[in-house]
């Protein structure tokens, strides 16, 4: 009895001691994982003591995440949408917000498909594009979608995935002909997968990057040198390596 | 009703017709594995008892992890079998339909087992006695002392059925309007800030479509009963 009283003390001991003041948890796009965990990684080699917890997924289900009291400081959101959803929602510190990433949206499978320009791919059978309902990529791809008139051909043959990486997945499994995906998701993929077209901007609002703090975030230095980073130059060199745009 | 979009209304649709599907599909083999197990001694008996009841605590997305890399592009029934056939199946409601059916198996076949187990030995024997060939047999004594085992395993199964998503997720996609199911459409509607209205009534649906299922389950054993 007393053996497991201690132990038991014990481990609430291990887990008090778990929990440490420095620890930054931030919630961003999937499109941003490599980007972000270079972002963080360069942070914490300059600032030893700090520790990320980085959380990456569509940005309408992070944002959700948030609303619902996920532990969040920092939100990187690849639209404005869902940035704005939670200012609307008093979850973001307003001040904080800034635009730190554009991107460019691409359709991306194997060499051996045939699809050249956007109106090609209603010849195609199966297409992954994030869903429209919380993933950003897939809310560009349906506003081109959309502005090229092609929603209504293409409609029963969107596979809808639940992030932009998932697409990719997709599509370098081969299982879709194509994905709407990122021009800077593509380095990843393996070599089967390459982008086929780019899509036309005039089709769609640019893809636009917002960062901010959340409110628990602001409360937390460590949150806000962070965010301060990203400012900087050295955070925009990383970001061009990646393949980001930066204004 | 509840401003469901025709995507919606599809993901009901596709729900009851995939896990029926899958049901009937099930029903003969689910019916002759049960009857193996039970009425037969064979080299690899346990073997085969550990196969049919993995899905039951195997996670659903392993299943439906080992059937894309079993039936897509680059697996070797995918390849070998099905491309040459020019037939497609991931991403089809067909796969949705294998999907379940792989999940739902091993409840219908623990049902029917039980069922059969119970049926007093002496009679089949009796019946083989008279004269009876082993398909007489089993149509006529096995298949109507049964039954109960038989419906249940396929209520419980079509129920089963209707939540599928693990599986689903992975081979079917989700493509609205011909794989989405409800339980796809609620993780989409889920996953949206703006979409907890539309999930709820999604739940309402499928809370329905369940109790309808108990019912119906608890009606036909009573009136089985009173027939027996």
């Amino acid at each position: 009895m007393k053996k497991a009283a201690i132990l038991f003390l014990a481990i609430v001991f291990l887990f008090a001691c778990g929990v440490r003041a420095a620890e930054v948890d931030v919630s961003a796009a999937a499109s941003l994982r490599e980007v972000v965990n270079a972002l963080t990684d360069n942070f914490a080699k300059k600032q030893p003591g700090v520790e990320f917890r980085n959380n990456f997924g569509g940005s309408g289900a992070l944002a959700k995440q948030i609303e619902n009291g996920a532990p969040a400081d920092l939100f990187f959101s690849a639209n404005v949408e869902w940035m704005d959803y939670l200012k609307g929602k008093k979850l973001i510190d307003d001040k904080s917000v800034f635009i730190f990433a554009y991107n460019v949206l691409v359709f991306a499978g194997k060499a051996d498909v045939l699809a050249a320009r956007l109106q090609d791919i209603v010849r195609l059978d199966r297409i992954a594009v994030g869903s429209p309902k919380s993933v950003p990529c897939g809310q560009y791809t349906m506003e081109a979608l959309m502005n090229a008139g092609l929603e209504k051909q293409v409609e029963s043959k969107l596979v809808m995935c639940r992030d932009v990486r998932e697409c990719l997945l997709y599509a370098d499994r081969g299982e879709v002909d194509g994905a709407f995906v990122y021009k800077t998701d593509i380095e990843l993929a393996g070599q089967a997968v390459r982008i086929l077209f780019t899509v036309p901007q005039e089709y769609y609002s640019r893809v636009t990057y917002p960062a901010g703090l959340t409110v628990a975030g602001a409360k937390k230095a460590e949150a806000v040198a962070f965010l301060k980073f990203l400012r900087s130059a050295e955070a925009k060199k990383v970001l061009l390596e990646h393949g980001f745009a930066v204004k | 009703m509840f401003g469901f979009t025709p995507a919606d209304y599809s993901a009901i649709y596709l729900s009851l017709k995939v896990s029926i599907t899958a049901t009937l599909i099930s029903l003969p083999f689910g019916f002759a594995v049960a009857y193996l197990m039970t009425y037969r001694r064979f080299r690899g008996r346990v073997g085969v008892d550990v196969a049919v009841n993995l899905p039951l605590t195997l996670p659903p997305v392993v299943i439906g992890y080992l059937l894309l890399l079993l039936l897509g592009h680059q697996g070797p029934i995918g390849k070998f079998v099905l491309q040459p056939l020019g037939i497609r199946l991931i991403f089809t409601w067909k796969a949705a339909v294998i999907a379940t059916a792989v999940v739902g198996f091993p409840l219908m076949v623990r049902s029917m087992r039980t069922a059969m187990e119970g049926i007093d030995e002496r009679l089949v024997h009796v019946s083989r006695l008279l004269g009876a060939r082993a398909l007489d047999t089993i149509m006529t004594v096995i298949v109507p002392l049964s039954v109960r085992g038989i419906i249940a395993g396929s209520v419980l199964m079509f129920a089963r059925g209707l939540g599928e998503f693990g599986a689903t997720v992975i081979v079917a996609g989700n493509i609205p309007g011909v794989t989405q199911t409800i339980p796809l459409a609620i993780y989409e509607y889920a996953s949206s800030p703006r979409g907890d209205v539309m999930a709820l009534s999604l739940c309402a649906v499928s809370v329905v479509i369940s109790v309808a299922v108990l019912f119906f389950h608890e009606w036909l054993g009573r009136r089985v009963v009173r027939a027996e």
